[in-house]
């Protein structure tokens, strides 16, 4: 397996769309900045009395809503990019047992993802308390007992987008579909509940979906959801959907010709 | 010691059995059965359509047949442990990511089998890519993808490759580079099959042929055997005509007037010339006529053309 890997890592970085997304984790991350720079704008203009009571959305925010997406869409490329190039036939000549192909791809997919998670939410973490300093936004210092479980929950959600991604590449075989596909999963669909669903199915259904099942990981709802599932049950729906994108990724590809 | 079947078995590289694959309603493979053995360039030949290029997607277990047997060294694809030193296979030029340079799409291969960069460099100088072998393979012209997908079938060293229409798209030096690349390899004691569309670049190139139409096995057979077939007699110029014309059909022989000479049929150039000296006769010249290879593929493949010109008119 160490071959396959070491091949499929070369693969991946040495394509630009890896590296327009590490760009983009780049962008997000001057974001967050921004953020934390407007965060302590806000916080000096007020009253000293008011700001006791002040709430904000941490530092890493703009990332935990982008870089999924982006790690999805590298999940996505990994696969229909072979396609795509008719690159497919000459990585399954080369490795005939698909699965193992697949294997190869999601392990470096994962681990891509989760260096560029941990390095991206710990740094845009950092960046907030540097910029907010001594001004007392509790958002931006949270004690690190608080702040690690949330990174890794983080850190689990950018993985699972990228396995996701990786698995409906693979069924759908088309970079436009694999993507829409992320983009629904993540975006779509969690808004889509929350403004069409009636109560209380909203909350019911909404829970369900990566982008909420992370925070209840990390047993951080506040008052998103009125009955969370319990962090190990969160954790393992999370990890259900990249192994069931997985299987179905495989199947796909095991059956089908290219 | 192996037994007797096993040494029958060592000589067939390549072997296809009663390959059946259907698309819908069309049968691309239709029991197409054939061999191909080491050490000489086999062409693969039929028109576009006829099934080449699935019947080699199926040897390398791209796709998966209906029905029969593709077995490379005996096996299947899929049970190669290291398949990149068993086959080496070129299919679609144009297979690869735009963005990777040449050297790094061959690393990317080489990788999954262990092979060094060095066997890379390597080959990048032997397929006259090395200047460009930082570049990015999008830039590249169709030849030079050719020249990079021959550089990825070599890779491992491998016994048997499998070229779908290697020479597509290359200019002259090009295609004489492959020809005598494909005689070179096969006379290492290699299995080459080449596919193409084109007699005339077989002709040139394979010692067998292997024609296929509509999926089914047209002839099996060498470029001697299948110009022998398709002879069309000799001419004879000899300013005593009728007296051969006459000893000829005494030895059963037909014979025509035809364009200032006599066409002879039923008979061979060295028997017409022993008969000739024989008798006094001068000859001022013999021709064996055969039809054109290009002619005799036509004539075998008539048949069996997928897409006419009729038929699309219609």
């Amino acid at each position: 397996m160490i071959p396959l890997l070491s091949a499929e890592w070369l693969k991946l970085r040495s394509v630009r769309s890896t590296w327009l997304n590490a760009a983009a984790v780049v962008v997000l991350l001057a974001l967050c900045g921004l953020w934390s720079f407007a965060v302590a704008g806000i916080w000096d203009g007020r009253p000293p009395a008011e700001r006791a009571a002040m709430r904000a959305a941490p530092p890493e925010y703009p990332m935990s809503l982008a870089l999924p997406l982006c790690t999805g869409v590298l999940g996505v490329l990994a696969i229909t990019a072979e396609h795509a190039t008719g690159m497919i036939r000459v990585s399954l000549a080369a490795v005939p047992r698909r699965g193992r192909l697949l294997a190869a791809k999601a392990g470096v997919v994962a681990a891509a993802s989760l260096a560029a998670g941990l390095v991206a939410f710990t740094a845009a973490a950092l960046l907030g308390r540097l910029i907010v300093g001594g001004r007392g936004v509790a958002e931006f210092h949270r004690p690190v007992g608080e702040e690690a479980p949330w990174i890794a929950s983080l850190c689990l959600l950018v993985v699972v987008s990228a396995l996701v991604g990786l698995g409906l590449g693979a069924v759908l075989r088309s970079t436009a579909g694999g993507v829409a596909a992320v983009t629904a999963l993540l975006f779509v669909l969690p808004t889509l509940v929350t403004t069409v669903a009636p109560d209380p199915w909203n909350e019911r259904i909404g829970r369900l979906l990566p982008t909420s099942l992370f925070a209840q990981l990390a047993d951080r709802t506040g008052t998103m959801l009125d009955d969370p599932l319990p962090p190990a049950a969160a954790g393992a729906l999370l990890v259900g959907y990249a192994a069931a994108a997985l299987a179905a990724g495989a199947l796909a590809l095991a059956r089908r010709d290219v | 010691m192996r037994g007797p079947d096993a040494a029958a078995r060592v000589g067939r590289m390549i072997e296809v059995r009663e390959l059946t694959k259907r698309y819908g309603g069309t049968a691309a493979l239709d029991g197409l059965s054939f061999e191909v053995r080491p050490g000489t360039v086999t062409g693969f030949l039929g028109p576009n359509g006829s099934g080449k290029s699935t019947c080699m997607r199926v040897l390398l277990g791209l796709a998966a047949a209906d029905s029969g047997a593709a077995l490379v060294n005996g096996r299947r694809y899929r049970e190669l442990e290291r398949p990149l030193h068993e086959v080496g296979a070129l299919l679609d030029a144009s297979a690869g990511h735009g963005d990777r340079t040449a050297r790094d799409h061959l690393r990317c291969l080489a990788r999954t089998h262990g092979i060094g960069d060095r066997r890379v460099t390597g080959l990048l100088e032997r397929v006259g890519l090395a200047g460009v072998a930082r570049r990015r393979v999008g830039g590249f012209s169709l030849g030079m993808r050719q020249r990079l997908g021959i550089a990825a079938a070599l890779l491992g060293d491998p016994g048997v490759l499998l070229l779908d229409e290697p020479v597509n798209g290359l200019d002259p030096d090009g295609i004489r580079w492959i020809r005598e690349l494909m005689r070179t390899l096969a006379a290492e004691g290699r299995t080459v099959l080449v596919s193409s569309h084109l007699m005339g670049e077989m002709a040139l190139t394979a010692d067998r042929l292997v024609v296929v139409g509509r999926g089914r096995l047209i002839a099996d057979t060498s470029v001697a055997e299948l110009e022998r077939r398709f002879r069309r007699g000799v001419l004879v110029r000899t300013p005593r005509g009728a007296e051969l014309a006459a000893a000829l059909a005494e030895t059963g022989a037909t014979v025509s007037a035809e364009d200032g000479g006599i066409a002879v049929h039923g008979s061979t150039a060295e028997e017409i010339g022993e008969l000739a000296a024989a008798r006094g006769i001068p000859l001022y010249e013999v021709a064996t006529r055969s039809a054109s290879l290009e002619e005799a593929y036509m004539e075998l493949t008539a048949g069996s053309v997928a897409h006419r010109a009729e038929e699309v008119a219609r």
